[in-house]
């Protein structure tokens, strides 16, 4: 088995419930986390093999509303995992982090800060639940700076009524930021959600388009690249642990609902707690075949920019990809490009790459 | 058992007018129903079921004891709508009387009516029966009435009935030992035996469904089919009481089934006449007077793989249902099918169902047409069953299309109603005779090809479904006729070509786009709709290229259900016709005669 590089936790407790999220969650209480992290320490040290980690992301949740003394505890827990020299450590945060919590992350030797902002127009609070102060926002992002060189935040377009200079105003604001990395994703109504349950309409899929486009024109004049579906950075700010799962490399997942993928096998985690705190981890598992992989190596490597290595691919799969995949319709008709040794989606095709993608399922 | 205690019989009845229960009251009467079990014994196709209809022949053969003696009550069953008026003879046939079964809270309705016509020139015994009289909307007076204008019975004729009670069925039990003759028959003369119905068992063989006629068939006996002189040596003879029952022979007057280890599925004719080798002779029975068959549309695998499978289970189908015909077609957009010939829409609903349900094919069925005289200059005439053969109009002289007369029976508070949906299609009004004080048959000459798609659904949407309908084709007639076509991303696909009246071809090919734009999803790319007389184009849409189809969002977590969404679409195309390069829902084919707007 060779060395596992990157490593996923989960926290699933929040302090309170976004209306939009359909993530697995739970209302923050103190006696729950501190067991849900003894829970999570025999997780690890079941699994994990002491490989050194190129990356670690603890996601939520909201890892955050963890109390000082369970980040104490994670922080424990961490400190046992081995980490290579130039380890990408990100954390997920919300706006109300207080000082005190990221130093305990700074301690954690967290070196990436992924901030979820969503909105700053306090038009849209109230449909997802969530409240932002812009100028508490600037005092929060100028602190962490102080702490991390690597920040994203997260942004959220697409609410009912919202015309494009209300998102041009949230871009603008997040520019101003001087951040590293933006993820920004329209709002879809998924089931089990609040809005899903109050009948909350998507916008249309005519707007939203609109809306994709604007932002990646307005991001990349002001010199983030697009890299991914949903995600820009500056330059030599690309996510490292989300890239990996676009590369198709194997990552350890740990917690509450996590996935992982170890020795070719794609392994889910239970949503249930009691299941989880009873050590019945796993609720299902996909063993991978040669071509499985293949699979996976195109429909998630499209989703990059610089889309999938003709001879990486080879490299990996001693197959050619053209010769595995019969695409050269979509080829022909542009909806796949090749360009030196690299095949990718235009972007343009980037909102409905679903379409494009399902020929390699 | 003595042929003078031998009763063969059928059920004529409207759709839900109860026939199935009485059935199953009649065989409780006689011991043969298991009280258990509350599954209407005779409607065994699922698409029965659930459409509440009797497509299929079925029989069933029970003992009835009345006065001391034992009866042989055979039920020849039949269905009760207009498209299988040719099952309905097959059975009547086969039989010496007929119950006429009417709804008392519906009274007589179009169908029934055609379908005692048939029975009465079978030289059929009819018994009147007014069921579900125990339902407090019932009109017994009312329906009665309706029954004694037709001129055939005596009030006394009549006998009263709830099939879901029982009251009454004693009754007309009696009626059927009294009133419906034995069959006549020497059984000592030679073998004389009428076919009329067959259906392929995977173990048996064909199944052959017979009436004796004259002589004795015994297991053992070598019988000869006339039309193909085909000899089998008979292995089994069942009766269905209901369940199946071996015997060791049938004699005159008996209705069974022979099973003969017959392979051939073409061996076997409905119609024809059986013998044997040891009670051999060279006469025939009449027969049937087959039906033909008025709508056509092409049947298409969306899988094109699949060609042969079709054919083999249209084979299938042919077997027992003679009136389906096909004849392999090609289609530059859908590849090779076949063009089949339908009784009526019902009829090719049901084989559609049964294709995709018992064969598992998906199919891509056209919109209905009827055929066409098409009278050339050149003095040549073509019968054209399908829009894509229509010549060139500088070639055509002129063009003629089948009538129909209507029998639409309806409350009159509905007259206006229908006489609006019936002029909206080309209807010629021709009068209106009162059945009853309340209740009207209306009369109207029609294009055939004005209701073969979606006139009966309208009919029953505008009566709120009081309207019984039924209809006769009188003859062809001409019509200033032309062929619209559609094209898709600039390219005429033949597959969506339809004949239309010139006065109505702007409205229509406007419908036509509208409808396309709805049926076809948004791809890739913008598709123009374009409807086309000639090459001069009259109307046109656009289906918008797709805007969004993407997982934003997509974590380490939704790796596996990512893949898994994408299988889930993918397997949703799959249902698709992709033409050119366009994919088309296989609905989108029939909604080129879709109407929303009546």
């Amino acid at each position: 088995m060779s060395r596992i590089k990157h490593l996923y936790i989960h926290i699933p407790f929040c302090s309170s419930i976004c209306a939009y999220c359909a993530f697995t969650k739970v209302y923050y209480n103190e006696e729950l986390a501190l067991k849900y992290l003894d829970s999570l320490e025999e997780e690890i040290n079941k699994k994990y093999k002491g490989d050194t980690l190129d990356t670690i992301y603890i996601g939520g949740g909201t890892p955050s509303s963890l109390s000082i003394n369970a980040l104490k505890k994670l922080k424990n827990i961490t400190d046992k995992l081995n980490k290579s020299k130039n380890i990408e450590f990100t954390f997920e945060v919300n706006p109300d982090v207080t000082i005190d919590k990221l130093n305990i992350i700074k301690d954690m030797g967290v070196n990436r800060l992924s901030i979820g902002l969503e909105t700053i127009n306090n038009k849209f609070y109230k449909s997802i639940n969530r409240y932002n102060d812009e100028n508490k926002f600037k005092e929060l992002i100028k602190y962490s700076k102080t702490l991390f060189n690597n920040i994203n935040v997260d942004l959220m377009y697409g609410f009912n009524n919202e015309t494009l200079s209300d998102l041009k105003k949230d871009l603008d604001y997040v520019i101003s930021l001087k951040v590293n990395h933006i993820s920004i994703y329209a709002l879809m109504i998924e089931e089990h959600t609040k809005l899903y349950i109050e009948k909350y309409k998507e916008e249309s899929d005519d707007k939203l388009n609109k809306m994709y486009y604007f932002i990646d024109n307005y991001l990349n004049k002001n010199n983030y690249i697009h890299y991914e579906t949903s995600n820009f950075a500056l330059k030599g700010y690309e996510s490292i642990h989300n890239n990996s799962y676009w590369k198709n490399e194997e990552y350890y997942g740990f917690g509450l609902s996590a996935s992982a993928y170890i020795n070719d096998t794609r392994y889910t985690n239970t949503r249930s707690l009691d299941n989880y705190f009873n050590k019945k981890y796993i609720t299902q598992y996909e063993k991978l075949s040669k071509y499985d992989k293949m699979v996976y190596e195109m429909i998630l490597g499209l989703r990059l920019k610089n889309g999938v290595s003709l001879k990486e691919f080879k490299d990996k799969y001693h197959k050619d990809l053209l010769d595995v995949f019969k695409i050269d319709d979509l080829i022909n008709n542009g909806y796949l490009q090749i360009e030196n040794d690299r095949i990718f989606i235009p972007i343009k095709y980037w909102f409905v790459e679903n379409s494009i993608l399902e020929r390699f399922v | 058992m003595d042929k003078k205690n031998i009763r063969n019989f059928s059920i004529i009845a409207h759709i839900d007018h109860g026939k199935s229960t009485l059935a199953d009251r009649i065989m409780e009467k006689c011991g043969e129903f298991d009280s258990r079990s509350n599954n209407q014994l005779l409607d065994s196709m699922d698409i029965e079921r659930e459409r509440g209809i009797t497509i299929k022949l079925n029989t069933a053969s029970m003992k009835y004891n009345y006065n001391g003696e034992e009866y042989l009550l055979n039920l020849i069953d039949t269905p009760g709508h207009v498209d299988f008026s040719y099952e309905v003879s097959r059975s009547l046939a086969a039989s010496e009387g007929a119950i006429l079964l009417v709804d008392g809270t519906q009274g007589v309705q179009a169908q029934t009516l055609a379908n005692l016509f048939l029975a009465l020139d079978n030289d059929l015994e009819i018994i009147p029966v007014i069921n579900k009289i125990d339902l407090p909307s019932s009109d017994v007076e009312g329906t009665t009435e309706e029954l004694l204008d037709l001129g055939l019975f005596n009030k006394e004729d009549i006998i009263l009935t709830s099939a879901k009670t029982g009251e009454g069925v004693d009754k007309l039990l009696e009626a059927i030992i009294k009133k419906i003759p034995a069959p006549s028959g020497d059984s000592k003369a030679p073998l004389k035996s009428l076919i009329f119905d067959s259906k392929f068992d995977n173990y048996r063989g064909v199944v052959i469904s017979a009436r004796i006629f004259s002589g004795t068939l015994n297991v053992g006996d070598t019988i000869i089919l006339d039309n193909s002189k085909k000899e089998f040596i008979v292995t089994e003879l069942l009766v269905t009481t209901p369940n199946e029952e071996n015997v060791k022979t049938l004699s005159a007057g008996e209705v069974g089934h022979i099973v003969a280890s017959i392979k051939d599925i073409s061996a076997v004719e409905v119609g024809d006449t059986i013998t044997s080798k040891e009670h051999y002779t060279d006469e025939r029975l009449p027969g049937y007077k087959p039906m033909k068959p008025m709508v056509y549309s092409g049947l298409y695998p969306i899988d094109n793989t699949k060609f042969d499978a079709l054919r083999d289970f249209l084979m299938k189908l042919k077997l027992n249902d003679a009136s389906l015909t096909f004849t392999p077609e090609t289609s530059k957009a859908l590849g090779y099918g076949f063009r089949c010939g339908f009784l009526g829409l019902l009829h090719m609903d049901i084989v559609k169902e049964r294709i995709k349900r018992e064969a598992g094919i998906d199919i891509i069925t056209t919109a209905p047409s009827v055929i066409y005289k098409v009278n050339l200059t050149s003095g040549d005439v073509l019968n054209i069953s399908s829009p894509s053969d229509m010549p060139d109009p500088g070639k055509i002289k002129s063009i003629e299309e089948p009538f129909i007369i209507t029998n639409i029976f309806v409350p009159s508070e509905y007259i206006g109603p229908i006489m609006e949906l019936c002029q909206g299609r080309r209807g010629e009004f021709k009068t209106i005779e009162y059945i009853s004080k309340t209740r009207v048959n209306i009369h109207y000459i029609m294009p055939l090809s004005e209701i073969v798609y979606d006139f009966f659904d309208k009919l029953k949407s505008v009566t709120k479904g009081y309207a019984s309908f039924d209809y006769e084709v009188i003859g062809y007639r001409e019509s200033k006729l032309v062929k619209l076509d559609v094209m898709l991303n600039g390219e005429v696909v033949d597959a969506l070509s339809i004949i239309v009246h010139k006065d109505f071809a702007y409205e229509r090919g406007k419908k036509v786009c509208e409808n396309l734009k709805e049926h076809i999803p948004r791809q890739l790319f913008e598709i123009p709709i374009q409807a086309s007389i000639g090459s001069k184009v009259i109307a046109r849409s656009t289906v918008k290229a797709l805007r969004k189809d993407v997982l934003a969002k997509c974590y380490g977590g939704d790796i596996t259900r990512k893949k898994k969404l994408l299988e889930k679409q993918k397997a949703g195309k799959k249902k698709m016709k992709k033409i050119g390069s366009v994919e088309l829902p296989p609905d989108a084919f029939m909604s080129v005669l879709e109407d929303k707007g009546e």
